[in-house]
């Protein structure tokens, strides 16, 4: 336990000197900003039409708006954590797996009386209080900006499904800092550690549904999942994919906290995100790496 | 009666089908400072390897502190330490904070007045908060020697220590190195290239010829079968290399 500790606080103190965590903040918090204001624009520009188109006589139905969750402003957000936070978690967790082999400190570590998964657990640990810490972060920020524009605070089940989102974001993160501490301590070069992970990401984000909801692709990179197909290959290729289609999961479970439409079970959603996250971290621990000790042939 | 610190039987080890070390048999007692000859790609550093657990002989037996290297390998690194070629920290992080970082995976929880004792022990005071990247190679080897001393070990692996450092960074780590093993009794195990630290620092010697131990003996049995000025040198030369004695 002590082992795993102290590579936790090392990870974390590591982290930040690098700068890492600076950069992450900054582009989480771009990406709140973006989210909010895109959501904000959104409502307030329909809004001025459907006036307009009431005051013409032309409609009588209510205001789509109306009755609309005010997390709906930030709807946006599911699909940067997908397409920026995935990606920014997988690079910490592949600069956490060679932060030894680039300070060739493996042989000092290599001889020390340590567990090496004790360790890669702390660093794990590290890595997720890292993004807690981030995620947290932009959830009180998403709490605060979402609660100026609707004009006073959100009340508790607002609160709620923020963090409750805000968990789910994190599940996934960690999940994919999982995938890139894997790929970091599987393969030997840098640059082919850090191209693994997007590979992944981008057969989990995009191949994975496309087999499945290829008639509407444009679905992809929309908050909202689009329904499947319900016949033929492709409905039994929705379904045989569904729970390794984790980017889908992760927007039906958040449509579902952020009161977007949406298609499935969000607590099934949610689940196999979590179990994505639990089994990319113990892969992550378990599975024997390279040979990384870096001892010259002598 | 002294006991055994270091003891290897028949190690050989290949990279591939190269074989880097042949039936290595060696025994060194404890307290000695034994020092490890050989021409690049001898098997210095490969020996190294195996007895710090870092590599894992193809065949044959080690024991370090009374430990095998195969089956007792936690015990092992819990009773060496070990200061490669070529140190390198976490330049981001500060003396100390390597240091802990270090002392921790060592064992050590409460390790701040440990580290402030061995600084003192290495001459590196007054470093402690400044980042490990903005030393010198021989401020390096300071703090790698403190890093290596920190848990007290039985054994002290040296890969070529004085390697790239200036002439006061020699004398400097020689000094180091005889103070460790006077004061604490502490085996020491150094590879080098450098005869004349050899014959300043070390109580015996081996010397290694394409991964094969053709000289073993104490370092003043060694000097005498060639009683020259450069009685050494012309030891290593008639035993590592094909070149005339």
């Amino acid at each position: 336990m002590s082992t795993a500790i102290t590579a936790a606080r090392h990870e974390l103190l590591a982290s930040v000197r690098a700068k890492a965590p600076y950069a992450l903040v900054a582009a989480f918090l771009g990406m709140v900003a973006a989210s909010t204001f895109i959501g904000w624009r959104t409502t307030v520009t329909v809004t001025a039409i459907y006036e307009r188109v009431l005051a013409d006589g032309y409609t009588t139905q209510p205001n789509p708006f109306t009755d609309v969750s005010p997390l709906y402003y930030v709807r946006n957000t599911v699909i940067y954590v997908l397409l920026i936070g995935t990606l920014m978690a997988a690079t910490l967790g592949v600069q956490s797996a060679l932060r030894d082999r680039k300070a060739e400190t493996a042989a000092l570590i290599g001889t020390r009386p340590v567990d090496a998964r004790a360790l890669r657990t702390g660093r794990l640990l590290g890595l997720g209080i890292l993004l807690a810490a981030l995620v947290a972060v932009t959830e009180v920020v998403t709490w605060v900006s979402v609660g100026l524009l609707v004009g006073g605070p959100l009340d508790a089940a607002e609160t709620l499904r923020i963090a409750g989102f805000g968990v789910l974001t994190w599940l996934l993160l960690v999940g994919f800092a999982g995938v890139g501490m894997l790929s970091g301590r599987l393969l030997h070069r840098e640059r082919t550690a850090l191209l693994a992970p997007v590979v992944v990401w981008a057969v989990i984000a995009f191949v994975v549904p496309q087999l499945g909801t290829a008639a509407r692709p444009v679905s992809l990179l929309n908050p909202v999942p689009l329904p499947a197909q319900d016949s033929g290959a492709f409905a039994w290729l929705s379904h045989a994919l569904a729970p390794i289609a984790i980017t889908e999961r992760f927007k039906t479970a958040s449509g579902a906290l952020l009161g977007s439409p949406t298609t499935g079970s969000a607590a099934a959603s949610a689940l196999l995100v979590a179990l994505f996250a639990a089994v990319a971290l113990t892969a992550a621990i378990l599975v024997r790496g390279t040979r990384t000790q870096g001892v010259p042939h002598e | 009666m002294t006991s055994t610190a270091i003891a290897l039987d028949r190690v050989t080890h290949r990279y591939g089908t190269r074989p880097a070390l042949v039936d290595l048999t060696l025994d060194i007692p404890e307290g000695e400072i034994f020092g490890l000859l050989g021409h690049n790609g001898a098997g210095k550093t490969t020996t190294v390897g195996i007895l710090t657990t870092l590599l894992q002989a193809s065949a044959g037996d080690a024991v370090v502190a009374g430990h095998d290297v195969r089956t007792a390998a936690r015990d092992v690194r819990a009773s060496l330490g070990y200061l490669p070629e070529n140190v390198t920290f976490y330049n981001d992080l500060t003396t100390m904070e390597n240091l802990v970082f270090f002392a921790r995976l060592s064992g050590l929880r409460r390790p701040e007045a440990r580290i402030g004792e061995v600084l003192e022990f290495v001459g590196f005071t007054g470093h402690d908060h400044e980042r490990v990247g903005t030393f010198s190679k021989g401020m390096r080897q300071r703090v790698g020697l403190a890093q290596a001393l920190l848990h007290r070990p039985a054994v002290l692996f040296l890969d070529e220590p004085t390697s790239g450092l200036d002439p006061e960074g020699v004398r400097a780590l020689r000094e180091l190195i005889l103070r460790v093993n006077a004061e604490h009794g502490t085996t020491i195990f150094m590879n080098t290239h450098l005869l004349s630290e050899v014959t300043k620092t070390c109580t015996s010697i081996g010397i290694l010829r394409s991964g094969r131990l053709v000289h073993h003996g104490t370092l003043a049995d060694t000097v005498g079968a060639f009683p020259t000025e450069d009685a050494l040198e012309r030891a290593y030369f008639a035993s590592a290399t094909d070149a005339p004695a």
